[in-house]
């Protein structure tokens, strides 16, 4: 376990510097864009490596303890933004917001606890990788709209105008969060599905209430609401920005908070 | 050609009224128009995802409460969804985004004939006894006409393997089914595997335990064999014991496993196996006895014979038509949204 969570830990380093070079790029106006971008996979890479080095140790992958979920959640984001980081030039500077975000997620891994957790026999099916690899891209996607709705928001506010000045104007940057959104919700939606199918097959029913399935619904409802909203009324990229918040705070809630006080069969595994 | 027959509808239906009210019928068809259009309103549509949002919160909280609080809301949304196909063009023009639409109102639909129909059971079978239909707890749909009474299957033993503190591992179940052709077939079910038969899903449960079966010989001769199923092991470990009456008769018996070994020792891998050392303590009335395999005890109803320990299974039973359905249908809602974004998307970049 030593030499799994030394390469972890030399990951989320190279994250950390990746972040802090991506923050001072954009106050001191220069753009790092390769090194952010070097630091981001090389984190990449060693977390890939930690990760496989335990699920060949333990011979499952990283969905049982709050340890192993943070871990994979921080990897898939990590991956999802990397993407779009060197995908779409235009937005890199939305690091500088996207990074610090990370930080708290890489701050809560490293206080977790990396004991091993049970693998339940409910867990030894392809529909639990896909559920939970849906749920990952939903959760990557919702990331970058909240990257951008960020700076929407910042630029509102009249702060880091002349630092953020960089990214595009704040309707394309809504336009692309819009985009995240949709995206977002065809993979939530299949989430959805893909659990349902698990949970009929390992426990007889696909849909029981149970608090995490609950909350993923009213988490599908919010992103449902927020590109309605955005139709009805034509919302103003603050706005729009604004309730791309409320829905990554719903998710991260659902994600993170409700798996670890149910007492019920579906634990959470995203 | 559709709006033309649905303007035409509304304007004569209006115009029925029309005799007894004083208004025109041109204002009373453009009344109902608007009517519609208001119902096919996107603000609508808003508010009752909240209602919709409320009424979710509301049944996580009042289990009691799960049916009107999601109804009602489905019930309006539907609605607006459908005077919004009547009335906005934008359906029209955008097919996947009507299909998508649709589906939604489809899969609801079938959610609520699933919930007419459906059937959720648990019965425990004991090892080598037929199950002919008969579910110890069961509540169904009002509508249920499933064919549970000619269901027959048999469970031939399961095995299930346990890591060190009592960790369950895979369960994997042998029974034997019969089909709708009289013919017997073996299979092999488990965590993810359930057994289908007739359209009813019988799921493994944890719940499994052990089961002495008798031989009961009333007065008059006639003979049966009957088990009873103690509560799950290892989860009631310390409470072996059941009451039982044989068959046909009014006789109370109360059993006791007492075994005398670790089945399940929390330090060790190990499987799940009947105890070979044990002894069974029959109590009727006041007196005690202690039994083992062949033991015979002669009672004033009759002569019971304890035979030996078996194995017992809890299964989950599930029944729902609408499974298939519920999959086409979001199969088709999620690829027709899908199809919708990439055409818009794929239309204009993000940053033109």
């Amino acid at each position: 376990m030593e030499q799994e969570l030394q390469v972890l830990w030399v990951a989320v380093t190279a994250y950390v510097f990746a972040g802090v070079v991506a923050v001072v790029g954009v106050v001191l106006g220069k753009r790092p864009e390769r090194s952010v971008l070097a630091l981001m996979l090389a984190g990449l890479a060693l977390q890939t490596l930690s990760i496989g080095l335990r699920w060949d140790r333990l011979g499952h992958g990283p969905f049982i303890t709050m340890f192993e979920i943070l871990c994979s959640n921080v990897w898939s984001l990590m991956t999802a933004y990397t993407l779009v980081y060197w995908r779409i030039p235009r937005i890199r500077a939305s690091a500088a917001i996207v990074m610090p975000l990370m930080f708290i997620m890489l701050g809560w891994l490293m206080v977790a606890h990396p004991g091993e957790g049970h693998y339940p026999p409910t867990y030894n099916t392809p529909w639990l990788y896909i559920h939970i690899g849906l749920g990952k891209v939903f959760l990557g996607a919702v990331l970058v709209a909240v990257g951008l709705s960020c700076v929407i928001l910042l630029r509102h506010a009249g702060i880091g105008l002349q630092r953020l000045a960089q990214l595009p104007a704040s309707a394309q940057l809504d336009e692309l969060a819009f985009r995240c959104m949709a995206i977002g919700l065809i993979f939530h939606t299949l989430m959805l599905i893909a659990g349902a199918i698990w949970a009929q097959d390992a426990w007889g029913r696909y849909w029981a209430w149970d608090p995490l399935e609950t909350w993923a619904f009213i988490t599908w409802l919010t992103v449902a609401f927020t590109i309605h909203a955005r139709l009805a009324y034509r919302l103003s990229p603050p706005v729009h920005a604004g309730l791309v918040l409320a829905v990554f705070v719903t998710a991260f809630l659902t994600f993170f908070g409700v798996p670890f006080i149910s007492a019920t069969p579906h634990q959470g595994a995203v | 050609m559709d709006g033309a027959v649905k303007r035409n509808g509304l304007a004569q239906a209006a115009s029925g009224q029309a005799r007894t009210d004083s208004g025109d019928p041109t204002e009373r068809s453009s009344a109902g128009v608007g009517l519609v259009r208001r119902l096919a309103s996107l603000r609508l549509t808003l508010a009752l995802i909240v209602l919709l949002g409320v009424g979710v919160a509301f049944a996580y909280l009042r289990e009691g409460a799960r049916t009107w609080p999601l109804v009602v809301p489905l019930i309006l949304l539907a609605i607006n969804l459908m005077a919004a196909v009547m009335t906005n063009g934008v359906f029209r023009r955008q097919t996947a985004l009507l299909v998508f639409h649709l589906a939604l109102v489809v899969l609801l639909l079938l959610v609520a004939a699933g919930r007419l129909t459906y059937l959720n059971g648990y019965v425990g079978v004991t090892e080598d006894v037929p199950f002919e239909g008969e579910l110890s707890e069961s509540d169904r749909g009002p509508l249920h006409a499933g064919a549970l009474s000619g269901v027959r299957f048999v469970n031939r033993g399961f095995h299930i393997d346990y890591a060190p503190g009592l960790q369950r591992e895979a369960t994997r179940n042998q029974v034997a089914w019969q089909g709708s052709d009289g013919r017997w077939h073996d299979e092999l079910i488990g965590d993810q595997k359930p057994l289908v038969v007739s359209g009813y899903r019988f799921y493994t449960t944890f719940n499994k335990g052990f089961a002495p079966t008798f031989r009961w010989r009333d007065t008059h001769g006639y003979v049966v064999r009957g088990s009873v199923q103690l509560p799950p092991y290892p989860l009631k470990e310390y409470s072996q014991a059941a009451e039982w009456s044989p068959p046909g008769s009014t006789l109370s018996i109360w059993v006791l496993l007492d075994i005398d070994e670790i089945i399940l020792d929390p330090a060790e891998h190990t499987s799940f196996r009947l105890p070979e050392h044990y002894k069974l303590v029959v109590r009727i009335g006041r007196e005690r006895h202690e039994m083992h395999p062949g033991d015979s005890l002669q009672t004033a109803d009759g002569t019971l014979e304890f035979e030996g320990l078996r194995n017992w299974m809890g299964y989950r039973v599930f029944y729902d038509w609408t499974l298939p359905w519920l999959l086409a249908a979001c199969a088709v809602a999620v690829v027709s949204l899908a199809a919708h974004f990439w055409r818009k998307f794929t239309a204009r970049p993000w940053d033109a």
